[in-house]
């Protein structure tokens, strides 16, 4: 089930992208999805479309990759597009029935949420590829620093995300056990009607509150044990260093968003 | 019926087609004759629990043909109708006490019959009595199961599994983490089941005096390959293999063989306590 979800996941590798600093990274997809919505011509998508490719190549991951995370979201991005295309008004009209219009300037803006949709993911997933998830925490710890003026719980926050993070597989792997524990039990998951497959769940969905329980209960414990004792004085075993290359990004997209601005209309 | 199972060149391969992509097991043929008592070893990862949930279509090979009874397992064959196989075949998966949910034990003994069409009150019944089986008496029936300690817990989910009375038992670890006393107490459980019952076990263990003590053949898996296969008499006579493969000897093998190093005799090497102490007492190891 979670097997075709590429979205969101981490491939180790060493390239130039999964080198870079993790903050550098996060505050450039960050950048790129807000400056995406500048483009507004042909030749603005194609220079953002090959300016993405670029990226995707410096990181030695298969572009197939890319595609396969698109695949879950086709359907939504079709019907957005779908919408677009069918309900704008404007320009030359081509075709004409009861409320629908499509025009050439709709099939135009359409074709740009498409690009601009494909190339949000592209980029996004990029980074989750390429950034490890404690590395992704600790760059949202920093980014975060500066809401502590106004006593923000910047390392609590931070903490749980963390956590969080660290038990997404383990919780992964407890739901398929239980899963397939019950499943020999008899369990159909996903069999029969809305309703019985509602109650499919329940045997397990319960235990897999309770292990959560018992697993926050321990591992509070443990951390207790351990002289946990809140944020307040506590040293860093990772540091984050910011390099050259890091700020070799930050050059980069200047240079993107002048180009961008050049280009578009 | 009889339930044998018959595994023909099984592969088997996680994500197929993805970087994630992960081989697990490698062209097995084994077989678990009806009424039978097998042992599954292995180094961590060597595929045993991969190959355990063959046994009953929870996974299916990506190459070769599982035969369950009458049903053919293939890569293509669909989800549907596999609750037959999954009522002959119950297994008890490493630390089943992860299993347990519904508010008292009784109805959560009774889910796994009810599931397969037994009406409620054949169900309760059958709660009642294998939960008698495992150890517990009636008083617990009404008695919610996360109040339970954990060696209760795991016997209450054992119960679950046995009151869908498989044909096949299959035992995933299942004395890990418990107390010497429970843990012999399971083992002589299970085994009355298979001797009263005949019901087949499938012990998957790292434990070597109990696959000595209990099993009539065992299998050796590594790295998803099967190695070896015969009576646990004859595995453990190649001691410096065994040991090799990092499972370990049974205890009286390991005895006697530091009685060998001091210039006993033995014409083969005992597996079990007892036929060590027979083999001590008839003489026939003094030099």
């Amino acid at each position: 089930m979670m097997n075709k979800l590429i979205f969101g996941r981490y491939i180790p590798g060493d390239s130039l992208i999964h080198r870079l600093d993790p903050r550098a990274k996060l505050i450039a997809s960050f950048y790129f999805i807000a400056v995406i919505f500048f483009a507004n011509n042909w030749q603005s998508y194609a220079f953002l479309a090959v300016f993405t490719l670029g990226c995707i190549a410096l990181s030695k991951v298969k572009i197939s990759f890319f595609i396969r995370g698109v695949k879950p979201l086709i359907w939504l991005i079709l019907f957005t597009v779908l919408l677009q295309v069918l309900f704008t008004t404007g320009g030359n009209i081509l075709w004409h029935w009861w409320v629908f219009t499509v025009t050439d300037y709709g099939l135009m803006n359409g074709a740009f949420i498409f690009c601009r949709f494909i190339l949000i993911i592209f980029m996004s997933t990029l980074l989750t590829l390429t950034t490890a998830p404690l590395e992704l925490s600790d760059a949202i710890e920093y980014i975060l620093r500066p809401l502590n003026v106004v006593h923000f719980p910047v390392h609590e926050v931070s903490l749980m995300l963390s956590i969080a993070l660290r038990f997404v597989p383990t919780l992964m792997d407890e739901t398929e056990k239980i899963m397939n524990a019950q499943r020999a039990r008899g369990v159909d998951f996903g069999e029969g009607s809305l309703v019985q497959k509602m109650k499919a769940i329940i045997p397990l969905l319960i235990p897999l509150f309770v292990s959560s329980f018992n697993r926050a209960e321990d591992l509070a414990t443990a951390m207790e044990a351990r002289g946990y004792s809140g944020g307040e004085g506590r040293t860093k075993y990772r540091k984050l260093d910011w390099h050259l290359k890091d700020s070799m990004v930050v050059v980069v997209f200047a240079v993107v968003t002048i180009l961008l601005i050049l280009i578009r209309n | 019926m009889v339930m044998d199972i018959h595994f023909e060149q099984v592969g088997f391969t996680y994500q197929p087609g993805t970087p994630f992509e992960q081989r697990a097991l490698y062209d097995i043929d084994l077989e678990i004759a009806a009424g039978s008592y097998t042992a599954i070893v292995g180094h961590t990862g060597s595929g045993k629990s991969t190959l355990l949930q063959h046994l009953n279509a929870l996974l299916k090979p990506t190459s070769g043909t599982v035969t369950i009874g009458e049903r053919k397992i293939i890569a293509t064959t669909d989800n549907k109708n596999l609750k037959p196989i999954r009522k002959k075949v119950g297994i008890v998966f490493q630390f089943p006490e992860a299993q347990l949910f519904e508010e008292t034990v009784a109805k959560d003994i009774a889910f796994g019959p009810k599931n397969f069409g037994v009406s409620e009150e054949a169900a309760k019944a059958l709660a009642q009595e294998y939960l008698n089986l495992v150890g517990l008496d009636a008083s617990y029936m009404e008695r919610s199961p996360f109040d339970l300690s954990g060696g209760q817990m795991r016997r209450v989910a054992i119960a679950g599994v046995l009151a869908m009375e498989p044909e096949v038992l299959v035992l995933d670890e299942p004395t890990a983490g418990l107390d010497p006393k429970g843990r012999k107490d399971m083992m002589e459980m299970f085994l009355r089941l298979h001797q009263e019952k005949n019901i087949a076990i499938v012990l998957v263990t790292h434990l070597m005096d109990d696959v000595a003590n209990f099993a009539d053949y065992v299998y050796v898996l590594e790295k998803g390959a099967l190695v070896k296969s015969g009576r646990p008499v004859d595995v453990f006579q190649d001691v410096t293999w065994v040991q090799e493969k990092q499972i370990g000897v049974p205890m009286a093998t390991e005895f006697a063989l530091r009685l060998q190093e001091k210039g006993m005799r033995f014409d083969r090497l005992p597996i079990t306590a007892d036929e060590l102490a027979e083999m001590l007492l008839a003489g026939g190891g003094v030099k």
